[in-house]
């Protein structure tokens, strides 16, 4: 008989996020009628390349909103893994499969120990973790400074970089990563004790810890994830432009935060959803891809974005409001 | 006393104030008002009960200007009266005083008595002296001289802070003031420092609407009752024309069973179940600490006025906060615990006393809430079965007579007595041998009240041990088989059944014995 | 945030105050650079370190900021410097019009001041009543070279994009008009342009997208060789080999893409020099040298396999 339940509930939650769906789809219809080659196979390819990094990003910021923290970290932290990552594999005397290995892990390991750091400070001192990562932003854009003497690291090897833009039927490979992400953290928030503890948390912080679990180990944990999901994001960006460059990823951690918000998820947490993010960051990059090809100037896109931003999240309160009287 | 028989004299004028006939409000599907009539004379008390989602926080709503209404009418002072907002309301003179306190906590008590319109002094600047001024007449008016106006709210008591919200109520003309569950955070002592007020602010001319669940104080206070039930108005009565057990019928619907007998006392070989030898937590004004004794089967009770350390004990012996001094033995042994997580697996359970910030995850399914504690029920290897879950869920709900509709519902979406039994279920499903429970049915309507109790027995019954602290005597008489009282963080003495009495326990709790 | 960021800047004047050794004979030049995060200025810096060693003749004190726009930090800066009564101030303005005043008053204190690498805008000198050389690379004429490079290989008609700086950058403007410059001379076809603020990833996004437009494109002017890059890259994840690229800058990391062909060139202003070369000419006025006037141009070079 919960099986009907979960059905039910299920449905009635499509019908809520078919909101955002609805001005996805809205757009893309929009974008498809006014422009010659929007709906183009290329151009959709085109698209999922361009969004991978910010989904990346936004899957990992998700857990952190949920539990009602905010990252601010991410752009600067995914440029230190990167040039992390770049230094390792650029190192002399190494093949290239050895080189490329080591590079990711080197990048990963990077990208969750600042991840690692932010939870801790923030849990540990209970300090609201606007701050802490403020504060990590300016140190991990730093640190990738200091590491490179703000020189670009390049020449990978050829087999990395094709990996950043091999397609498999028209799909870039890394925007097909970044799925399997997505289906990872949805099937961690939806079917483990760690999902239940993060919406939890997000929720009623007191009423977890009183019921015997350590709110401060689930902080750390999603912090972690966070800065691990920033580590993935270093890799793909490698790949994508074969370079890694100090100065990568300024202001991304905006852009992440707004394909989560978007996505509808809550910014005091407990409410929200990692499918919520794909459409959230599928958003932002069709409504990028598509003011480009209809040709406007780019004073006009930037205010364009910031409209359609401020849009989508009126309408998830309206529809927010609305659910709730009926 | 006085006041009231003059007031009730007074009352034959019949001067309706405010009339309400056939107000209906839908929230979607659900008939929160159902075409109630309801009617208030000039400088009555007149009481509003019902069972939770009877409908009388929509009824304040619309009173209040929260929300619209379409169908129906409201004629207030002979016009009619239909607010779109709490300012027309308050324009209006409609005040409410909410179960919810308003305050700003980081701004001091004459600050929050004028925030709503602050006073500015002939050069249109805030004008502090003023504010205070006003501060000290509102809270002098009702008797509060010993508040200092220049304290932050955060450093109050709740008590003090309810009193300050009628304060800040009562300054503005208020012809009708709606006081939502007044006295659920108040001990007896202050309780009857309201009732002076109340009795005061009739006197004035004031019409005062009292929103309560205790029909104790209906019938020390109020001149009429109005019983809501499903959404529509059962009957309006005179306060001499009816009787306690008449207005609770009307409530529920239907006759409530007497509560739970009273039992032998325990026998002195039934093992111990927990043991505190001085035990004192941090904060404590008491040099020898608390000792007591718990055994297998025994209900005991703690009572004692707010700020007396009852509720402090119990956060002491769950590991919240840290114990500074003594033993804490769980069946005649030494145990130390560091976190509630410990407290948990000493087979320990804790009912806390405010299920809104510490009990449930509101927004989160019945199910969810449900398992909260106990995990490893409905996991296997980090992974959640969420079929396990609901079943689980599903099995404590028959057993606590839970009334929802889907497993998967938020418990949002249920009563305050259906989340008390939800909170009560979490921890069931810890499956403690020791159940610790702070005000277990504050804020939880008479009839799921009852249930809780039968519940509770049962559950000592079985062989469980439960403490239960609370503030409302009757409970603790009825429910407890031996009852301590507690002040200033000392145990001040036990009260068998033999003895009970509110008279014999206040006077333990007021430290006049 | 700028609050932070003048105290970091502060910090570092102060940590070099320091460390510097006084020496009473020798002249103090300050030099205030734009963002040392960006590898032209700290290129430039390490120039100019260098060229401190070498020449031994002058104290050199350096101030670097966060990043490209602020020019706040750079206010203060120069404040520092007038206060402390430097010989000579070298700056690479990070805003035009905003840091005519503080220049002002350091010439007023009887500084000398070398305006480099961007130029202060003239319309705000006049009004202000600052008569100050500037030198620096030719912008426009170094992206005409580029450009030009490009016209060559393409001819008459030839298709081109555009990848912009940053709107409000005076070298971004400059190097726009200099390609603007080429397209009339070579009668090539402007299909659009657009900015990418400089950066790799988004000169990459904005240009794919841009290629899908306009699929006939066949060259492409990117302001900088960040930008450069991000066009490469492109390019190679949608298999177009029949585009020809240039950029601006000469950073390292271009050179593989010069040698293979990828980018057909880029343009180096020998930033290492820049500062350098800079100090030199404000030295030389301190030493009793003619006063600057007008434009004194620095060398650019088009880059090619």
């Amino acid at each position: 008989m919960d099986t009907t339940a979960n059905t039910r509930q299920g449905l009635k939650e499509l019908i809520n996020r078919a909101g955002i769906g609805l001005a996805l789809l809205g757009l893309v219809v929009f974008f498809s009628v006014f422009t010659e080659h929007f709906l183009t196979a290329n151009n959709i390819t085109n698209i999922l390349t361009q969004i991978t990094i910010n989904l990346i990003l936004a899957v990992g910021m998700t857990f952190v909103i949920l539990i009602g923290g905010i990252d601010l970290s991410v752009g600067s932290i995914m440029a230190f893994a990167a040039v992390i990552a770049g230094k390792a594999m650029t190192m002399p005397g190494l093949g290239p499969t050895e080189a490329i290995l080591l590079a990711v892990m080197a990048g990963l390991l990077a990208g969750m120990l600042c991840g690692l750091l932010n939870g801790f400070l923030s849990a540990y001192w209970s300090i609201p973790s606007f701050i802490i990562t403020l504060g990590m932003l300016n140190i991990a854009r730093g640190a990738a400074l200091q590491v490179t003497d703000a020189q670009t690291v390049y020449a990978f090897p050829k087999e990395f970089s094709e990996f950043g833009s091999s397609l498999i039927f028209g799909v870039p490979v890394v925007f097909i990563l970044a799925l399997l992400l997505v289906a990872v953290a949805w099937f961690i928030l939806n079917h483990t004790i760690l999902g239940r503890m993060i919406y939890g948390i997000g929720n009623n912080e007191e009423a977890v810890r009183l019921a015997g679990h350590s709110v401060f180990r689930y902080k750390m944990i999603a912090f972690t994830i966070c800065g691990l999901t920033a580590g993935i994001a270093a890799i793909v960006y490698m790949a994508r432009l074969n370079i890694a460059s100090p100065i990568a990823g300024i202001g991304f951690e905006l852009n992440a935060i707004a394909a989560v918000i978007i996505g509808g998820t809550s910014l005091n947490g407990g409410r929200g959803s990692v499918i919520g993010t794909l459409m959230g960051a599928l958003i932002i990059g069709v409504l990028a891809n598509g003011l480009i090809l209809l040709g406007l100037s780019d004073f006009m896109r930037q205010m364009i974005t910031g409209v359609v931003l401020i849009a989508a999240v009126l309408l998830d309160q309206y529809r927010a409001r609305y659910g709730r009287s009926t | 006393m006085t006041n009231i028989q003059r007031l009730e004299a007074g009352s034959d004028n019949d001067e309706t104030v405010l009339r309400v006939t056939g107000l209906k409000k839908h929230f979607g599907g659900v008939k929160a008002l159902d075409g109630v009539d309801f009617s208030l004379r000039k400088g009555e008390v007149h009481a509003l009960v019902g069972e939770n989602g009877a409908g009388k926080s929509t009824l304040i709503r619309v009173l209040t200007g929260v929300h619209t209404f379409k169908d129906g009418a409201i004629t207030l002072g002979g016009a009619s009266f239909a607010p779109q907002s709490p300012q027309q309301a308050k324009a209006r003179g409609v005040q409410v005083v909410h179960q919810e306190l308003n305050l700003l906590s980081h701004l001091s008590v004459a600050e929050n008595i004028s925030i709503e319109a602050l006073p500015r002094n002939r050069f249109g600047l805030y004008d502090r002296a003023e504010t205070r001024r006003r501060a000290r007449l509102a809270l002098d008016a009702i008797g509060l001289s010993d508040v200092d106006v220049d304290a932050v709210v955060s450093t109050l008591g709740i008590a003090h802070r309810q009193l300050i919200e009628i304060a800040r109520a009562l300054q503005s003309d208020s012809a009708i003031l709606i006081l939502d569950e007044p006295t659920a955070t108040l001990t007896d002592r202050e309780k009857l420092r309201l009732f002076d007020i109340v009795r005061a602010m009739a006197a004035r001319g004031v019409t005062v609407v009292f929103v309560t669940h205790h029909l104790d104080e209906v019938f020390a206070i109020c001149q009429r009752v109005t019983v809501f039930r499903n959404g529509k108005t059962i009957i309006t009565q005179d306060i001499p024309q009816t009787s306690p057990a008449e207005v609770v019928r009307h409530m529920v619907g239907r006759e409530v069973g007497q509560l739970a007998t009273k039992r032998p006392a325990i026998p002195a070989n039934v093992p111990i179940a927990l043991s505190l030898k001085s035990f004192r937590v941090a904060g404590s004004s008491s040099a020898d600490g608390v000792s007591l004794d718990l055994r297998y089967g025994e209900i005991l009770g703690i009572a004692g006025l707010v700020g007396s350390g009852r509720t402090e004990l119990l956060r002491g012996i769950f590991a919240i906060d840290p114990v500074v001094s003594g033993t804490l033995q769980r069946d005649g042994v030494d145990i130390s615990l560091k976190n509630p997580a410990q407290a948990i697996a000493a087979g320990i359970g804790f009912v806390t006393e405010d299920r809104k910030d510490e009990g449930l995850i509101l927004s989160m399914p019945i199910a969810a809430n449900t398992t909260l504690a106990n995990m490893n029920l409905v996991t296997r290897l980090g992974l959640l079965r969420h079929r396990g879950e609901a079943s689980i869920a599903t099995e404590y709900g028959a057993k606590l007579q839970l009334k929802f509709g889907k497993i998967s519902d938020a418990v949002s979406s249920l009563s305050g007595g259906n989340q008390q039994k939800v909170v009560l279920a979490k921890w069931l499903a810890t499956a403690p041998r020791v159940l610790m429970l702070d005000e277990p049915t504050r804020g939880v309507d008479v009839g799921a009240k009852a249930e809780i109790y039968a519940i509770l027995r049962d559950l000592a019954d079985q062989g469980m041990a439960i403490l239960v602290v609370s503030s409302e005597l009757p409970e603790l008489m009825t429910l407890c088989d031996r009852i301590l009282v507690m002040a200033q963080n000392a145990i001040q003495g036990c009260v068998m059944p033999a003895d009970y009495a509110e008279e014999n326990i206040l006077k333990l709790a007021y430290r006049q014995s | 945030m700028s609050i932070l960021k003048s105290l970091a800047a502060a910090t570092l004047s102060g940590l070099l105050l320091t460390t510097a050794a006084f020496a009473e004979d020798k002249p103090v030049v300050g030099l205030v650079m734009k963002s040392l995060a960006n590898e032209f200025f700290q290129n430039m810096m390490v120039g100019a370190e260098a060229h401190a060693a070498r020449r031994g003749d002058y104290e050199l004190r350096a101030v670097g900021m966060q990043n490209e726009t602020d020019f706040e930090s750079q206010i203060n800066a120069v404040e520092n410097f007038i206060t402390e009564g430097v010989d000579v101030i070298v700056i690479a303005p990070a805003d035009s019009r905003a840091m005519v005043g503080p220049i002002k008053k350091a010439i007023e204190a009887g500084i000398t001041v070398v305006n480099f690498d961007v130029a202060l805008d003239a319309a705000a000198k006049t009004e202000a009543g600052l008569e100050l050389a500037f030198v620096g690379p030719d912008n426009r004429g170094g992206a005409k070279l580029a450009g030009d490079a490009l016209g060559k290989a393409l001819g008459q008609g030839g298709k081109v994009v555009i990848i912009e700086g940053n709107p409000s950058a005076d070298n971004a403007n400059e190097r726009r008009l200099g390609f603007e410059d080429s397209i009339a001379e070579y009668g090539l076809e402007l299909v659009d342009s657009r900015t990418a603020h400089w950066e790799t990833e988004e000169a990459n996004s904005v240009f794919s997208t841009m290629l899908t437009a306009n699929p006939d494109i066949q060259g492409v002017m990117a302001a900088n060789d960040s930008m450069a890059i991000g066009v490469v890259r492109a390019l190679e994840a949608a298999g177009r080999t029949d585009i020809l690229v240039v950029g601006f800058d000469n950073v390292p990391a271009v050179g593989p893409m010069i040698e293979d062909g990828r980018l057909l060139a880029t343009v180096d202003q020998f930033g290492t020099d820049m500062a350098a070369n800079a100090i030199d000419l404000g030295l030389g006025v301190v030493a009793g040298g003619p006063p600057l006037e007008g434009w004194v141009k620095t060398p650019v070079s088009l880059v090619t396999k």
